[in-house]
């Protein structure tokens, strides 16, 4: 009797095995999504990332667009928002594709109220798709509120997944901002006590991943209609940058694996490879 | 031949001229420069470690800026007070429209300019940020003008216009801004006002059982009303026992009796609290600048002179006189001398802005309004005001 319940529950523990690992490689239950900064310019380049957006989801179908924030630039009437991302996004927002956005220093703060951007009205947010949490954050105002949101909304996540989208970067290393350690000081014991694996930024006007800090591996994309050339300056903390052309990046979430690319305008890979997911212990 | 009186100082460090670095001390103190000096360590340190800098800030931004700051706009209120009482330096001063209405031209002009600039840059997150953008340093623009003038109705005339200004910076920083306040916040005023009252009416002479009593029940009381806890000493001030200060407004009072010795005690615990606040307030990263630097520098130092040069001419072509020893060009110098807004702009930037990166590019806005006292200095030797005409050599003749 002990031998068959034994040989049971072995049964029953390899088919769990198989099925997990059947889950992991199959491409449908992966998420994928893509990632713009700084974009909303209404000019030729942002309208050439937009077409190269568009063109890239016939091979990596990504189910929404996450924007780092500067979604818009000067003036912002009804008619920009057709100008600067209505018509460089024409395609993707055609096949309805979603765009979540954070809110720059450069956005009318009334622009969470855009439905095209998906905020619901909130100058920050959480959204989850399938296993992984989006936390998409204002840094241009971190009140107490705000930041005891992100602590409630951190610690109470059962994702394995955690993910921060955010304007002004914790670390860079380009030239005009570089990092904002005044909000990494609040924020960054938050997001390695509750297991953020990545953190989105913008604002600087180049592409720059930073080497894990603490364990949270950093992008900075802010340069999807800005650029900012020659503005990088890596460091020992810079794993990879770019600074010659704008950018946007593919993402690629698969069990605990987050696989990434960065392309140029031109479709150049100017970077790629692999995150593994931080434990949320 | 009078006795000599001895100050029961607190710290007592420039009470004595056996120290050699009495005078410095005292030179720093009279002057509000520890405040300056704890701004410079402070953006030092935040540019070189800035991540040690940045917890030390956070860590003590509360106790300095909510209670600490409280010693010191108390203090401020107290040095006014006297100075308007009956023998006090300000209170011959009858000509109040004038200084009030170039106030509200100058509340006026750095607004509209602030305004204006963040909104012809599309940055509307800006907007809230306004006061800031009005703020006078009141320490900072009279010593600015006593550098230029010894003794001169320019000084009362500026005295009242900062103030005027501040106090209503004050009001919009204080405005409740967190949700409905706690019904007990009324009736906790009332028991520290009504102490106050009790203490006054009992003859008690000593500050302390005032501040250490009625001060903290007025600061929970304003706390949990969700208004700036800073501002709490206010309301117990007119309480306090007075001396009329005949001689300067901001120096330290000579310690001529009881009152005044008690307020050089506390003028030195306010140092400590000024050099805190500048400490903890003041570091900013270099490259943290952006539009909200450049709108309130713009506002500083353009708005707020023209608004008070424009309020001014309206107010004398309504019929208002300048003080008899004041012209047009005395006018604006004392316009350019209210151009920095360095203490109360970083006061109302923490009060009205969380943190982020707004705070950050206005506060350095607010640090470098303080090229408008150069400016001040500046004009003032070019246009003469304030000194004799440069001598000529016999040579030159």
């Amino acid at each position: 009797m002990r031998k068959l319940m034994t040989l049971l529950l072995v049964w029953v523990a390899a088919t769990t095995l198989s099925a997990t690992q059947a889950l992991q490689s199959d491409p449908s239950s992966s998420l994928k999504f893509a990632v713009i900064g700084d974009a909303g310019t209404g000019r030729t380049p942002q309208y050439e990332v937009g077409e190269r957006l568009a063109a890239a989801r016939e091979t990596f179908p990504f189910e929404f667009v996450l924007m780092t924030g500067d979604n818009m630039y000067g003036s912002q009437t009804p008619k920009d928002f057709v100008v600067k991302f209505e018509r460089p996004y024409a395609a993707l927002l055609k096949a309805g594709v979603p765009f979540f956005a954070a809110l720059g220093n450069h956005d009318n703060q009334s622009n969470r109220f855009y439905e095209g951007f998906n905020m619901r009205g909130e100058r920050y947010y959480t959204h989850v798709v399938r296993q992984v949490r989006f936390v998409i954050l204002d840094t241009n105002l971190m009140d107490a509120p705000q930041l005891k949101w992100v602590e409630t909304v951190l610690s109470q996540s059962s994702e394995p997944w955690k993910i921060v989208v955010f304007h002004h970067p914790l670390y860079s290393n380009a030239r005009r901002h570089g990092p904002n350690v005044q909000l990494r000081v609040v924020l960054e014991p938050l997001f390695v006590r509750y297991g953020v694996s990545v953190g989105f930024a913008g604002h600087e006007h180049v592409y720059e991943r930073l080497k894990p800090q603490k364990g949270i591996t950093y992008f900075t994309e802010g340069s999807s209609g800005q650029l900012r050339k020659g503005d990088m300056q890596p460091s020992d903390e810079t794993a990879a940058s770019f600074d010659q052309d704008q950018t946007f990046m593919l993402v690629e979430i698969a069990g605990d694996r987050m696989t990434f690319r960065t392309l140029s305008r031109v479709g150049q890979v100017v970077d790629s490879g692999v995150v593994m997911r931080r434990s949320t212990n | 031949m009078k006795p000599r009186v001895v100050s029961p100082h607190v710290l007592n460090l420039a009470g004595s001229d056996r120290w050699p670095g009495a005078r410095a001390y005292r030179f720093v103190i009279d002057r509000f420069l520890v405040l300056p000096i704890g701004a410079f360590v402070a953006v030092v340190w935040a540019n070189t470690a800035s991540e040690s800098y940045f917890r030390f800030a956070h860590a003590l931004a509360f106790p300095v800026n909510q209670i600490g700051m409280a010693l010191f706009f108390a203090l401020l209120a107290q040095d006014v007070t006297e100075a308007l009482m009956p023998g006090g330096a300000l209170h011959r001063w009858r000509k109040w429209t004038l200084p009030f209405m170039a106030a509200a031209g100058g509340l006026a002009g750095s607004a509209a300019v602030y305004l204006f600039y963040v909104s012809a840059a599309h940055e509307t997150v800006l907007s809230p940020a306004w006061p800031i953008a009005c703020a006078i340093d009141i320490a900072a623009a009279y010593y600015v003008l006593k550098t230029i003038v010894r003794r001169s109705g320019m000084i009362p005339f500026l005295v009242l216009l900062a103030a005027a200004t501040d106090a209503f910076g004050l009001l919009v920083a204080a405005w409740p801004r967190w949700g409905e306040p706690h019904p007990g916040s009324l009736l906790l005023m009332l028991v520290a006002l009504g102490l106050a009252w009790r203490l006054k009416r009992g003859g008690v002479r000593a500050f302390w059982p005032y501040l250490g009593i009625c001060g903290p029940l007025s600061w929970t009381a304003l706390y949990l009303a969700g208004t700036h806890p800073a501002l709490a000493l206010i309301p117990i001030v007119p309480f306090l026992p007075h001396e009329p200060r005949p001689t300067e407004v901001f120096a330290e009072p000579a310690p001529d009796d009881a009152v005044h010795r008690s307020e050089r005690d506390w003028h030195e615990v306010v140092q400590i609290v000024l050099f805190f606040f500048g400490l903890v307030n003041a570091g900013v990263l270099l490259r943290g600048y952006d539009t909200g630097t450049w709108a309130i520098m713009t506002a500083g130092l353009v708005g707020r002179p023209l608004g008070i040069l424009i309020a001014t001419a309206l107010a004398v072509g309504l019929g208002l006189r300048l003080p008899r020893d004041v012209g047009w060009r005395e006018v604006i110098v004392i316009a350019l001398a209210t151009t920095s807004g360095f203490t109360f702009a970083l006061f109302f930037a923490t009060s009205l802005l969380p943190m982020g990166a707004v705070l950050t590019q206005v506060k350095m806005g607010a640090l470098l309004t303080v090229i408008g006292a150069m400016a001040a200095i500046g004009v003032a030797r070019l246009l003469r005001v304030g000194r004799p005409a440069p001598r000529r050599s016999h040579a030159a003749r």
